[in-house]
């Protein structure tokens, strides 16, 4: 925890990437640098932007939802943690199951500064019928212990999915929910990085199961790109620039290899 | 029960631990500390040091599956981030514990061997009588398993440790300074969380009482293995010869001097102190502590 800045994790080879990134000492650098002075993930400095109502109650049904995929993800990730190959992969997932718990905190803690006093009421009443599908799918594929495929569902499909959406959404957001964004995804791309080395190194070893793989993408895709219809427009997307966040996402995923 | 779990937020775990008390540190220890000489050149010391810290790392990992198992089984999302942080603190743990042994000689691709060369058979019994608990996603045995007895137990043994090794190792000393701080915030949070729980499920308790009664069983047979097999005697000779020599001063725990006792008063106070502490948490959430057999 005194060394230098980590490198770019997607610059490394994939050796090195499971030396260093597989561990507290790393996690812990690559945080400290955008959270040590930004309790609950923004400065506690920055104003609250004024809002219409009907801007808040978007900003709530949006954060709900978010907060409902960062649930996924916290339960996905401790589930990951049991079926993991190994040591490493299991520090790796600690560090995955942490941050995603405090992605959940800090929406909790936003919804709460939007004036949301039941935060767990609100998230079921607001949240997007896809997204809730798509989690119930993500836990089964933990649950029936299929590493690939789980891991693929949870730091390819998911992550890549919160990534394309908080990349957009931080573009036109109000200034504390930026700054909480944009902490977030820089955990995703962290997370990302740890899925595409994974699977890059299995699939290389394993070449057939990049076909069960683009299967499962195949049944998560409409529950994902139903989740994007479901907010696009509550985070200030034009009708016509919907499509552009599925494809922001499809391409991310085929980027790495999970073609259709 | 809002306002004690605010206290186990991961703004306060952040704030606390990674920027806290672990600030500076590089596997729990300042980044200076080394494992003395003493102990890497004498066979005798370096083995004992090894078979002793791979005991922590199968404590660890155990305690690594119990808190990330735990988390889709508990009732409330305050709970689940708590976890989450504990899932960390553990996984910190075992890579402090395993950088340890690395720190001590082992290889890593020999590892997993060492481990299991080394690791005690009732260490192992122990956790498994927790582990499945938590795969059955019990959530208040799981807890109680983990954070009162499997934590209360780390939490004495690393004291003794710690109170062993500040004069003779302060590397060692240093690295588990961390751990103590971690276990006292995860036994605080079984003892605060589970006690309203039992009040809600009293049925629970004659289950959660056996599965106690069976873990201290194993607990007091490792402490048995660890202090009275004729290898403790011989660590224990050359490393008082070694510490003489060294002018290593008195090392106090619960009001006894440790450099001067025997491997078999330590083990009858460790297990006295584990088990006074035991009786003590589990009547505050009101479970009823059962007095294990003695091995």
């Amino acid at each position: 925890m005194v060394s230098g800045e980590p490198n770019d994790i997607h610059d490394m080879d994939p050796d090195e990437f499971r030396d260093r990134v597989h561990s507290f000492e790393f996690w812990f650098e690559a945080v400290r640098g955008y959270l040590s002075d930004k309790p609950y993930g923004h400065r506690p400095d920055l104003e609250e932007e004024p809002m219409e109502p009907s801007e808040r109650d978007q900003l709530v049904t949006v954060l709900c939802n978010y907060a409902l995929g960062e649930t996924a993800a916290l339960e996905g990730a401790s589930g990951l943690v049991a079926i993991a190959p190994n040591r490493a992969t299991k520090l790796f997932l600690a560090t995955q199951v942490v941050d995603e718990a405090r992605h959940l905190e800090v929406l909790l803690h936003r919804l709460g500064e939007l004036g949301v006093e039941d935060p767990e009421g609100e998230i079921e009443r607001r949240a997007s019928p896809h997204l809730s599908e798509f989690r119930s799918e993500l836990l089964n594929l933990v649950a029936g212990k299929d590493w690939e495929a789980a891991i693929f569902a949870q730091n390819v499909v998911l992550e890549a999915m919160e990534f394309s959406v908080f990349q957009r959404h931080a573009q036109n957001a109000d200034p504390i929910t930026r700054e909480i964004l944009i902490g977030i995804i820089k955990d995703e791309r962290r997370h990302i990085g740890f899925g595409e080395n994974e699977l890059g190194r299995r699939l290389k070893a394993a070449p057939h199961n990049l076909a069960r793989l683009s299967e499962v993408r195949r049944r998560l895709d409409p529950m994902v790109l139903g989740s994007f219809k479901d907010v696009s427009a509550e985070i200030g997307l034009p009708s016509s620039e919907s499509p552009e966040l599925g494809r922001s996402y499809l391409s991310a995923v085929e980027r790495l290899g999970f073609g259709t | 029960m809002g306002d004690f779990l605010s206290m186990y937020s991961i703004q306060h775990w952040l704030e606390s631990c990674p920027q806290g008390y672990l600030e500076g540190t590089e596997y729990g220890h300042p980044p200076s500390d080394k494992e003395p000489e003493l102990v890497l050149e004498d066979d005798v010391l370096r083995e004992g040091a090894i078979r002793t810290t791979v005991q922590l790392v199968v404590g660890e990992r155990c305690a690594l599956s119990a808190s990330s198992g735990l988390i889709n089984a508990a009732p409330d999302d305050p709970s689940r981030r708590f976890l989450a942080t504990q899932t960390l603190d553990e996984a910190r743990h075992v890579e402090i514990f395993t950088q340890r042994l690395f720190d001590l000689g082992v290889k890593k691709n020999e590892l997993e061997d060492v481990i299991q060369q080394y690791a005690n058979p009732n260490l192992v019994k122990f956790a498994e009588i927790l582990l499945e608990k938590v795969d059955k996603k019990d959530f208040v045995a799981g807890v109680v398993g983990q954070n009162i007895v499997l934590e209360g137990m780390a939490f004495s043994v690393f004291e003794m440790l710690h109170q062993g090794n500040q004069s003779a190792n302060p590397k060692f000393a240093h690295t588990l300074s961390g751990t103590i701080a971690d276990e006292r915030r995860h036994v605080g949070f079984g003892e605060g969380r589970i006690g309203s729980l039992i009040r809600e499920q009293p049925e629970k308790k004659p289950e959660v009482e056996k599965m106690q009664k069976d873990m201290a069983y194993f607990m007091l047979a490792t402490f048995a293995d660890s202090f009275r097999a004729g290898q403790a005697e011989v660590e224990r000779e050359r490393a008082r010869e070694k510490m003489g020599e060294q002018g290593a001063g008195p090392a106090q725990w619960q009001g006894r001097d440790l450099s001067t006792m025997d491997p078999e008063e330590m083990e009858g106070l460790l297990a006295d102190t584990v088990l006074k502490e035991f009786k003590t948490r589990l009547g505050r959430i009101g479970i009823e502590y059962q007095t294990p057999e003695r091995p």
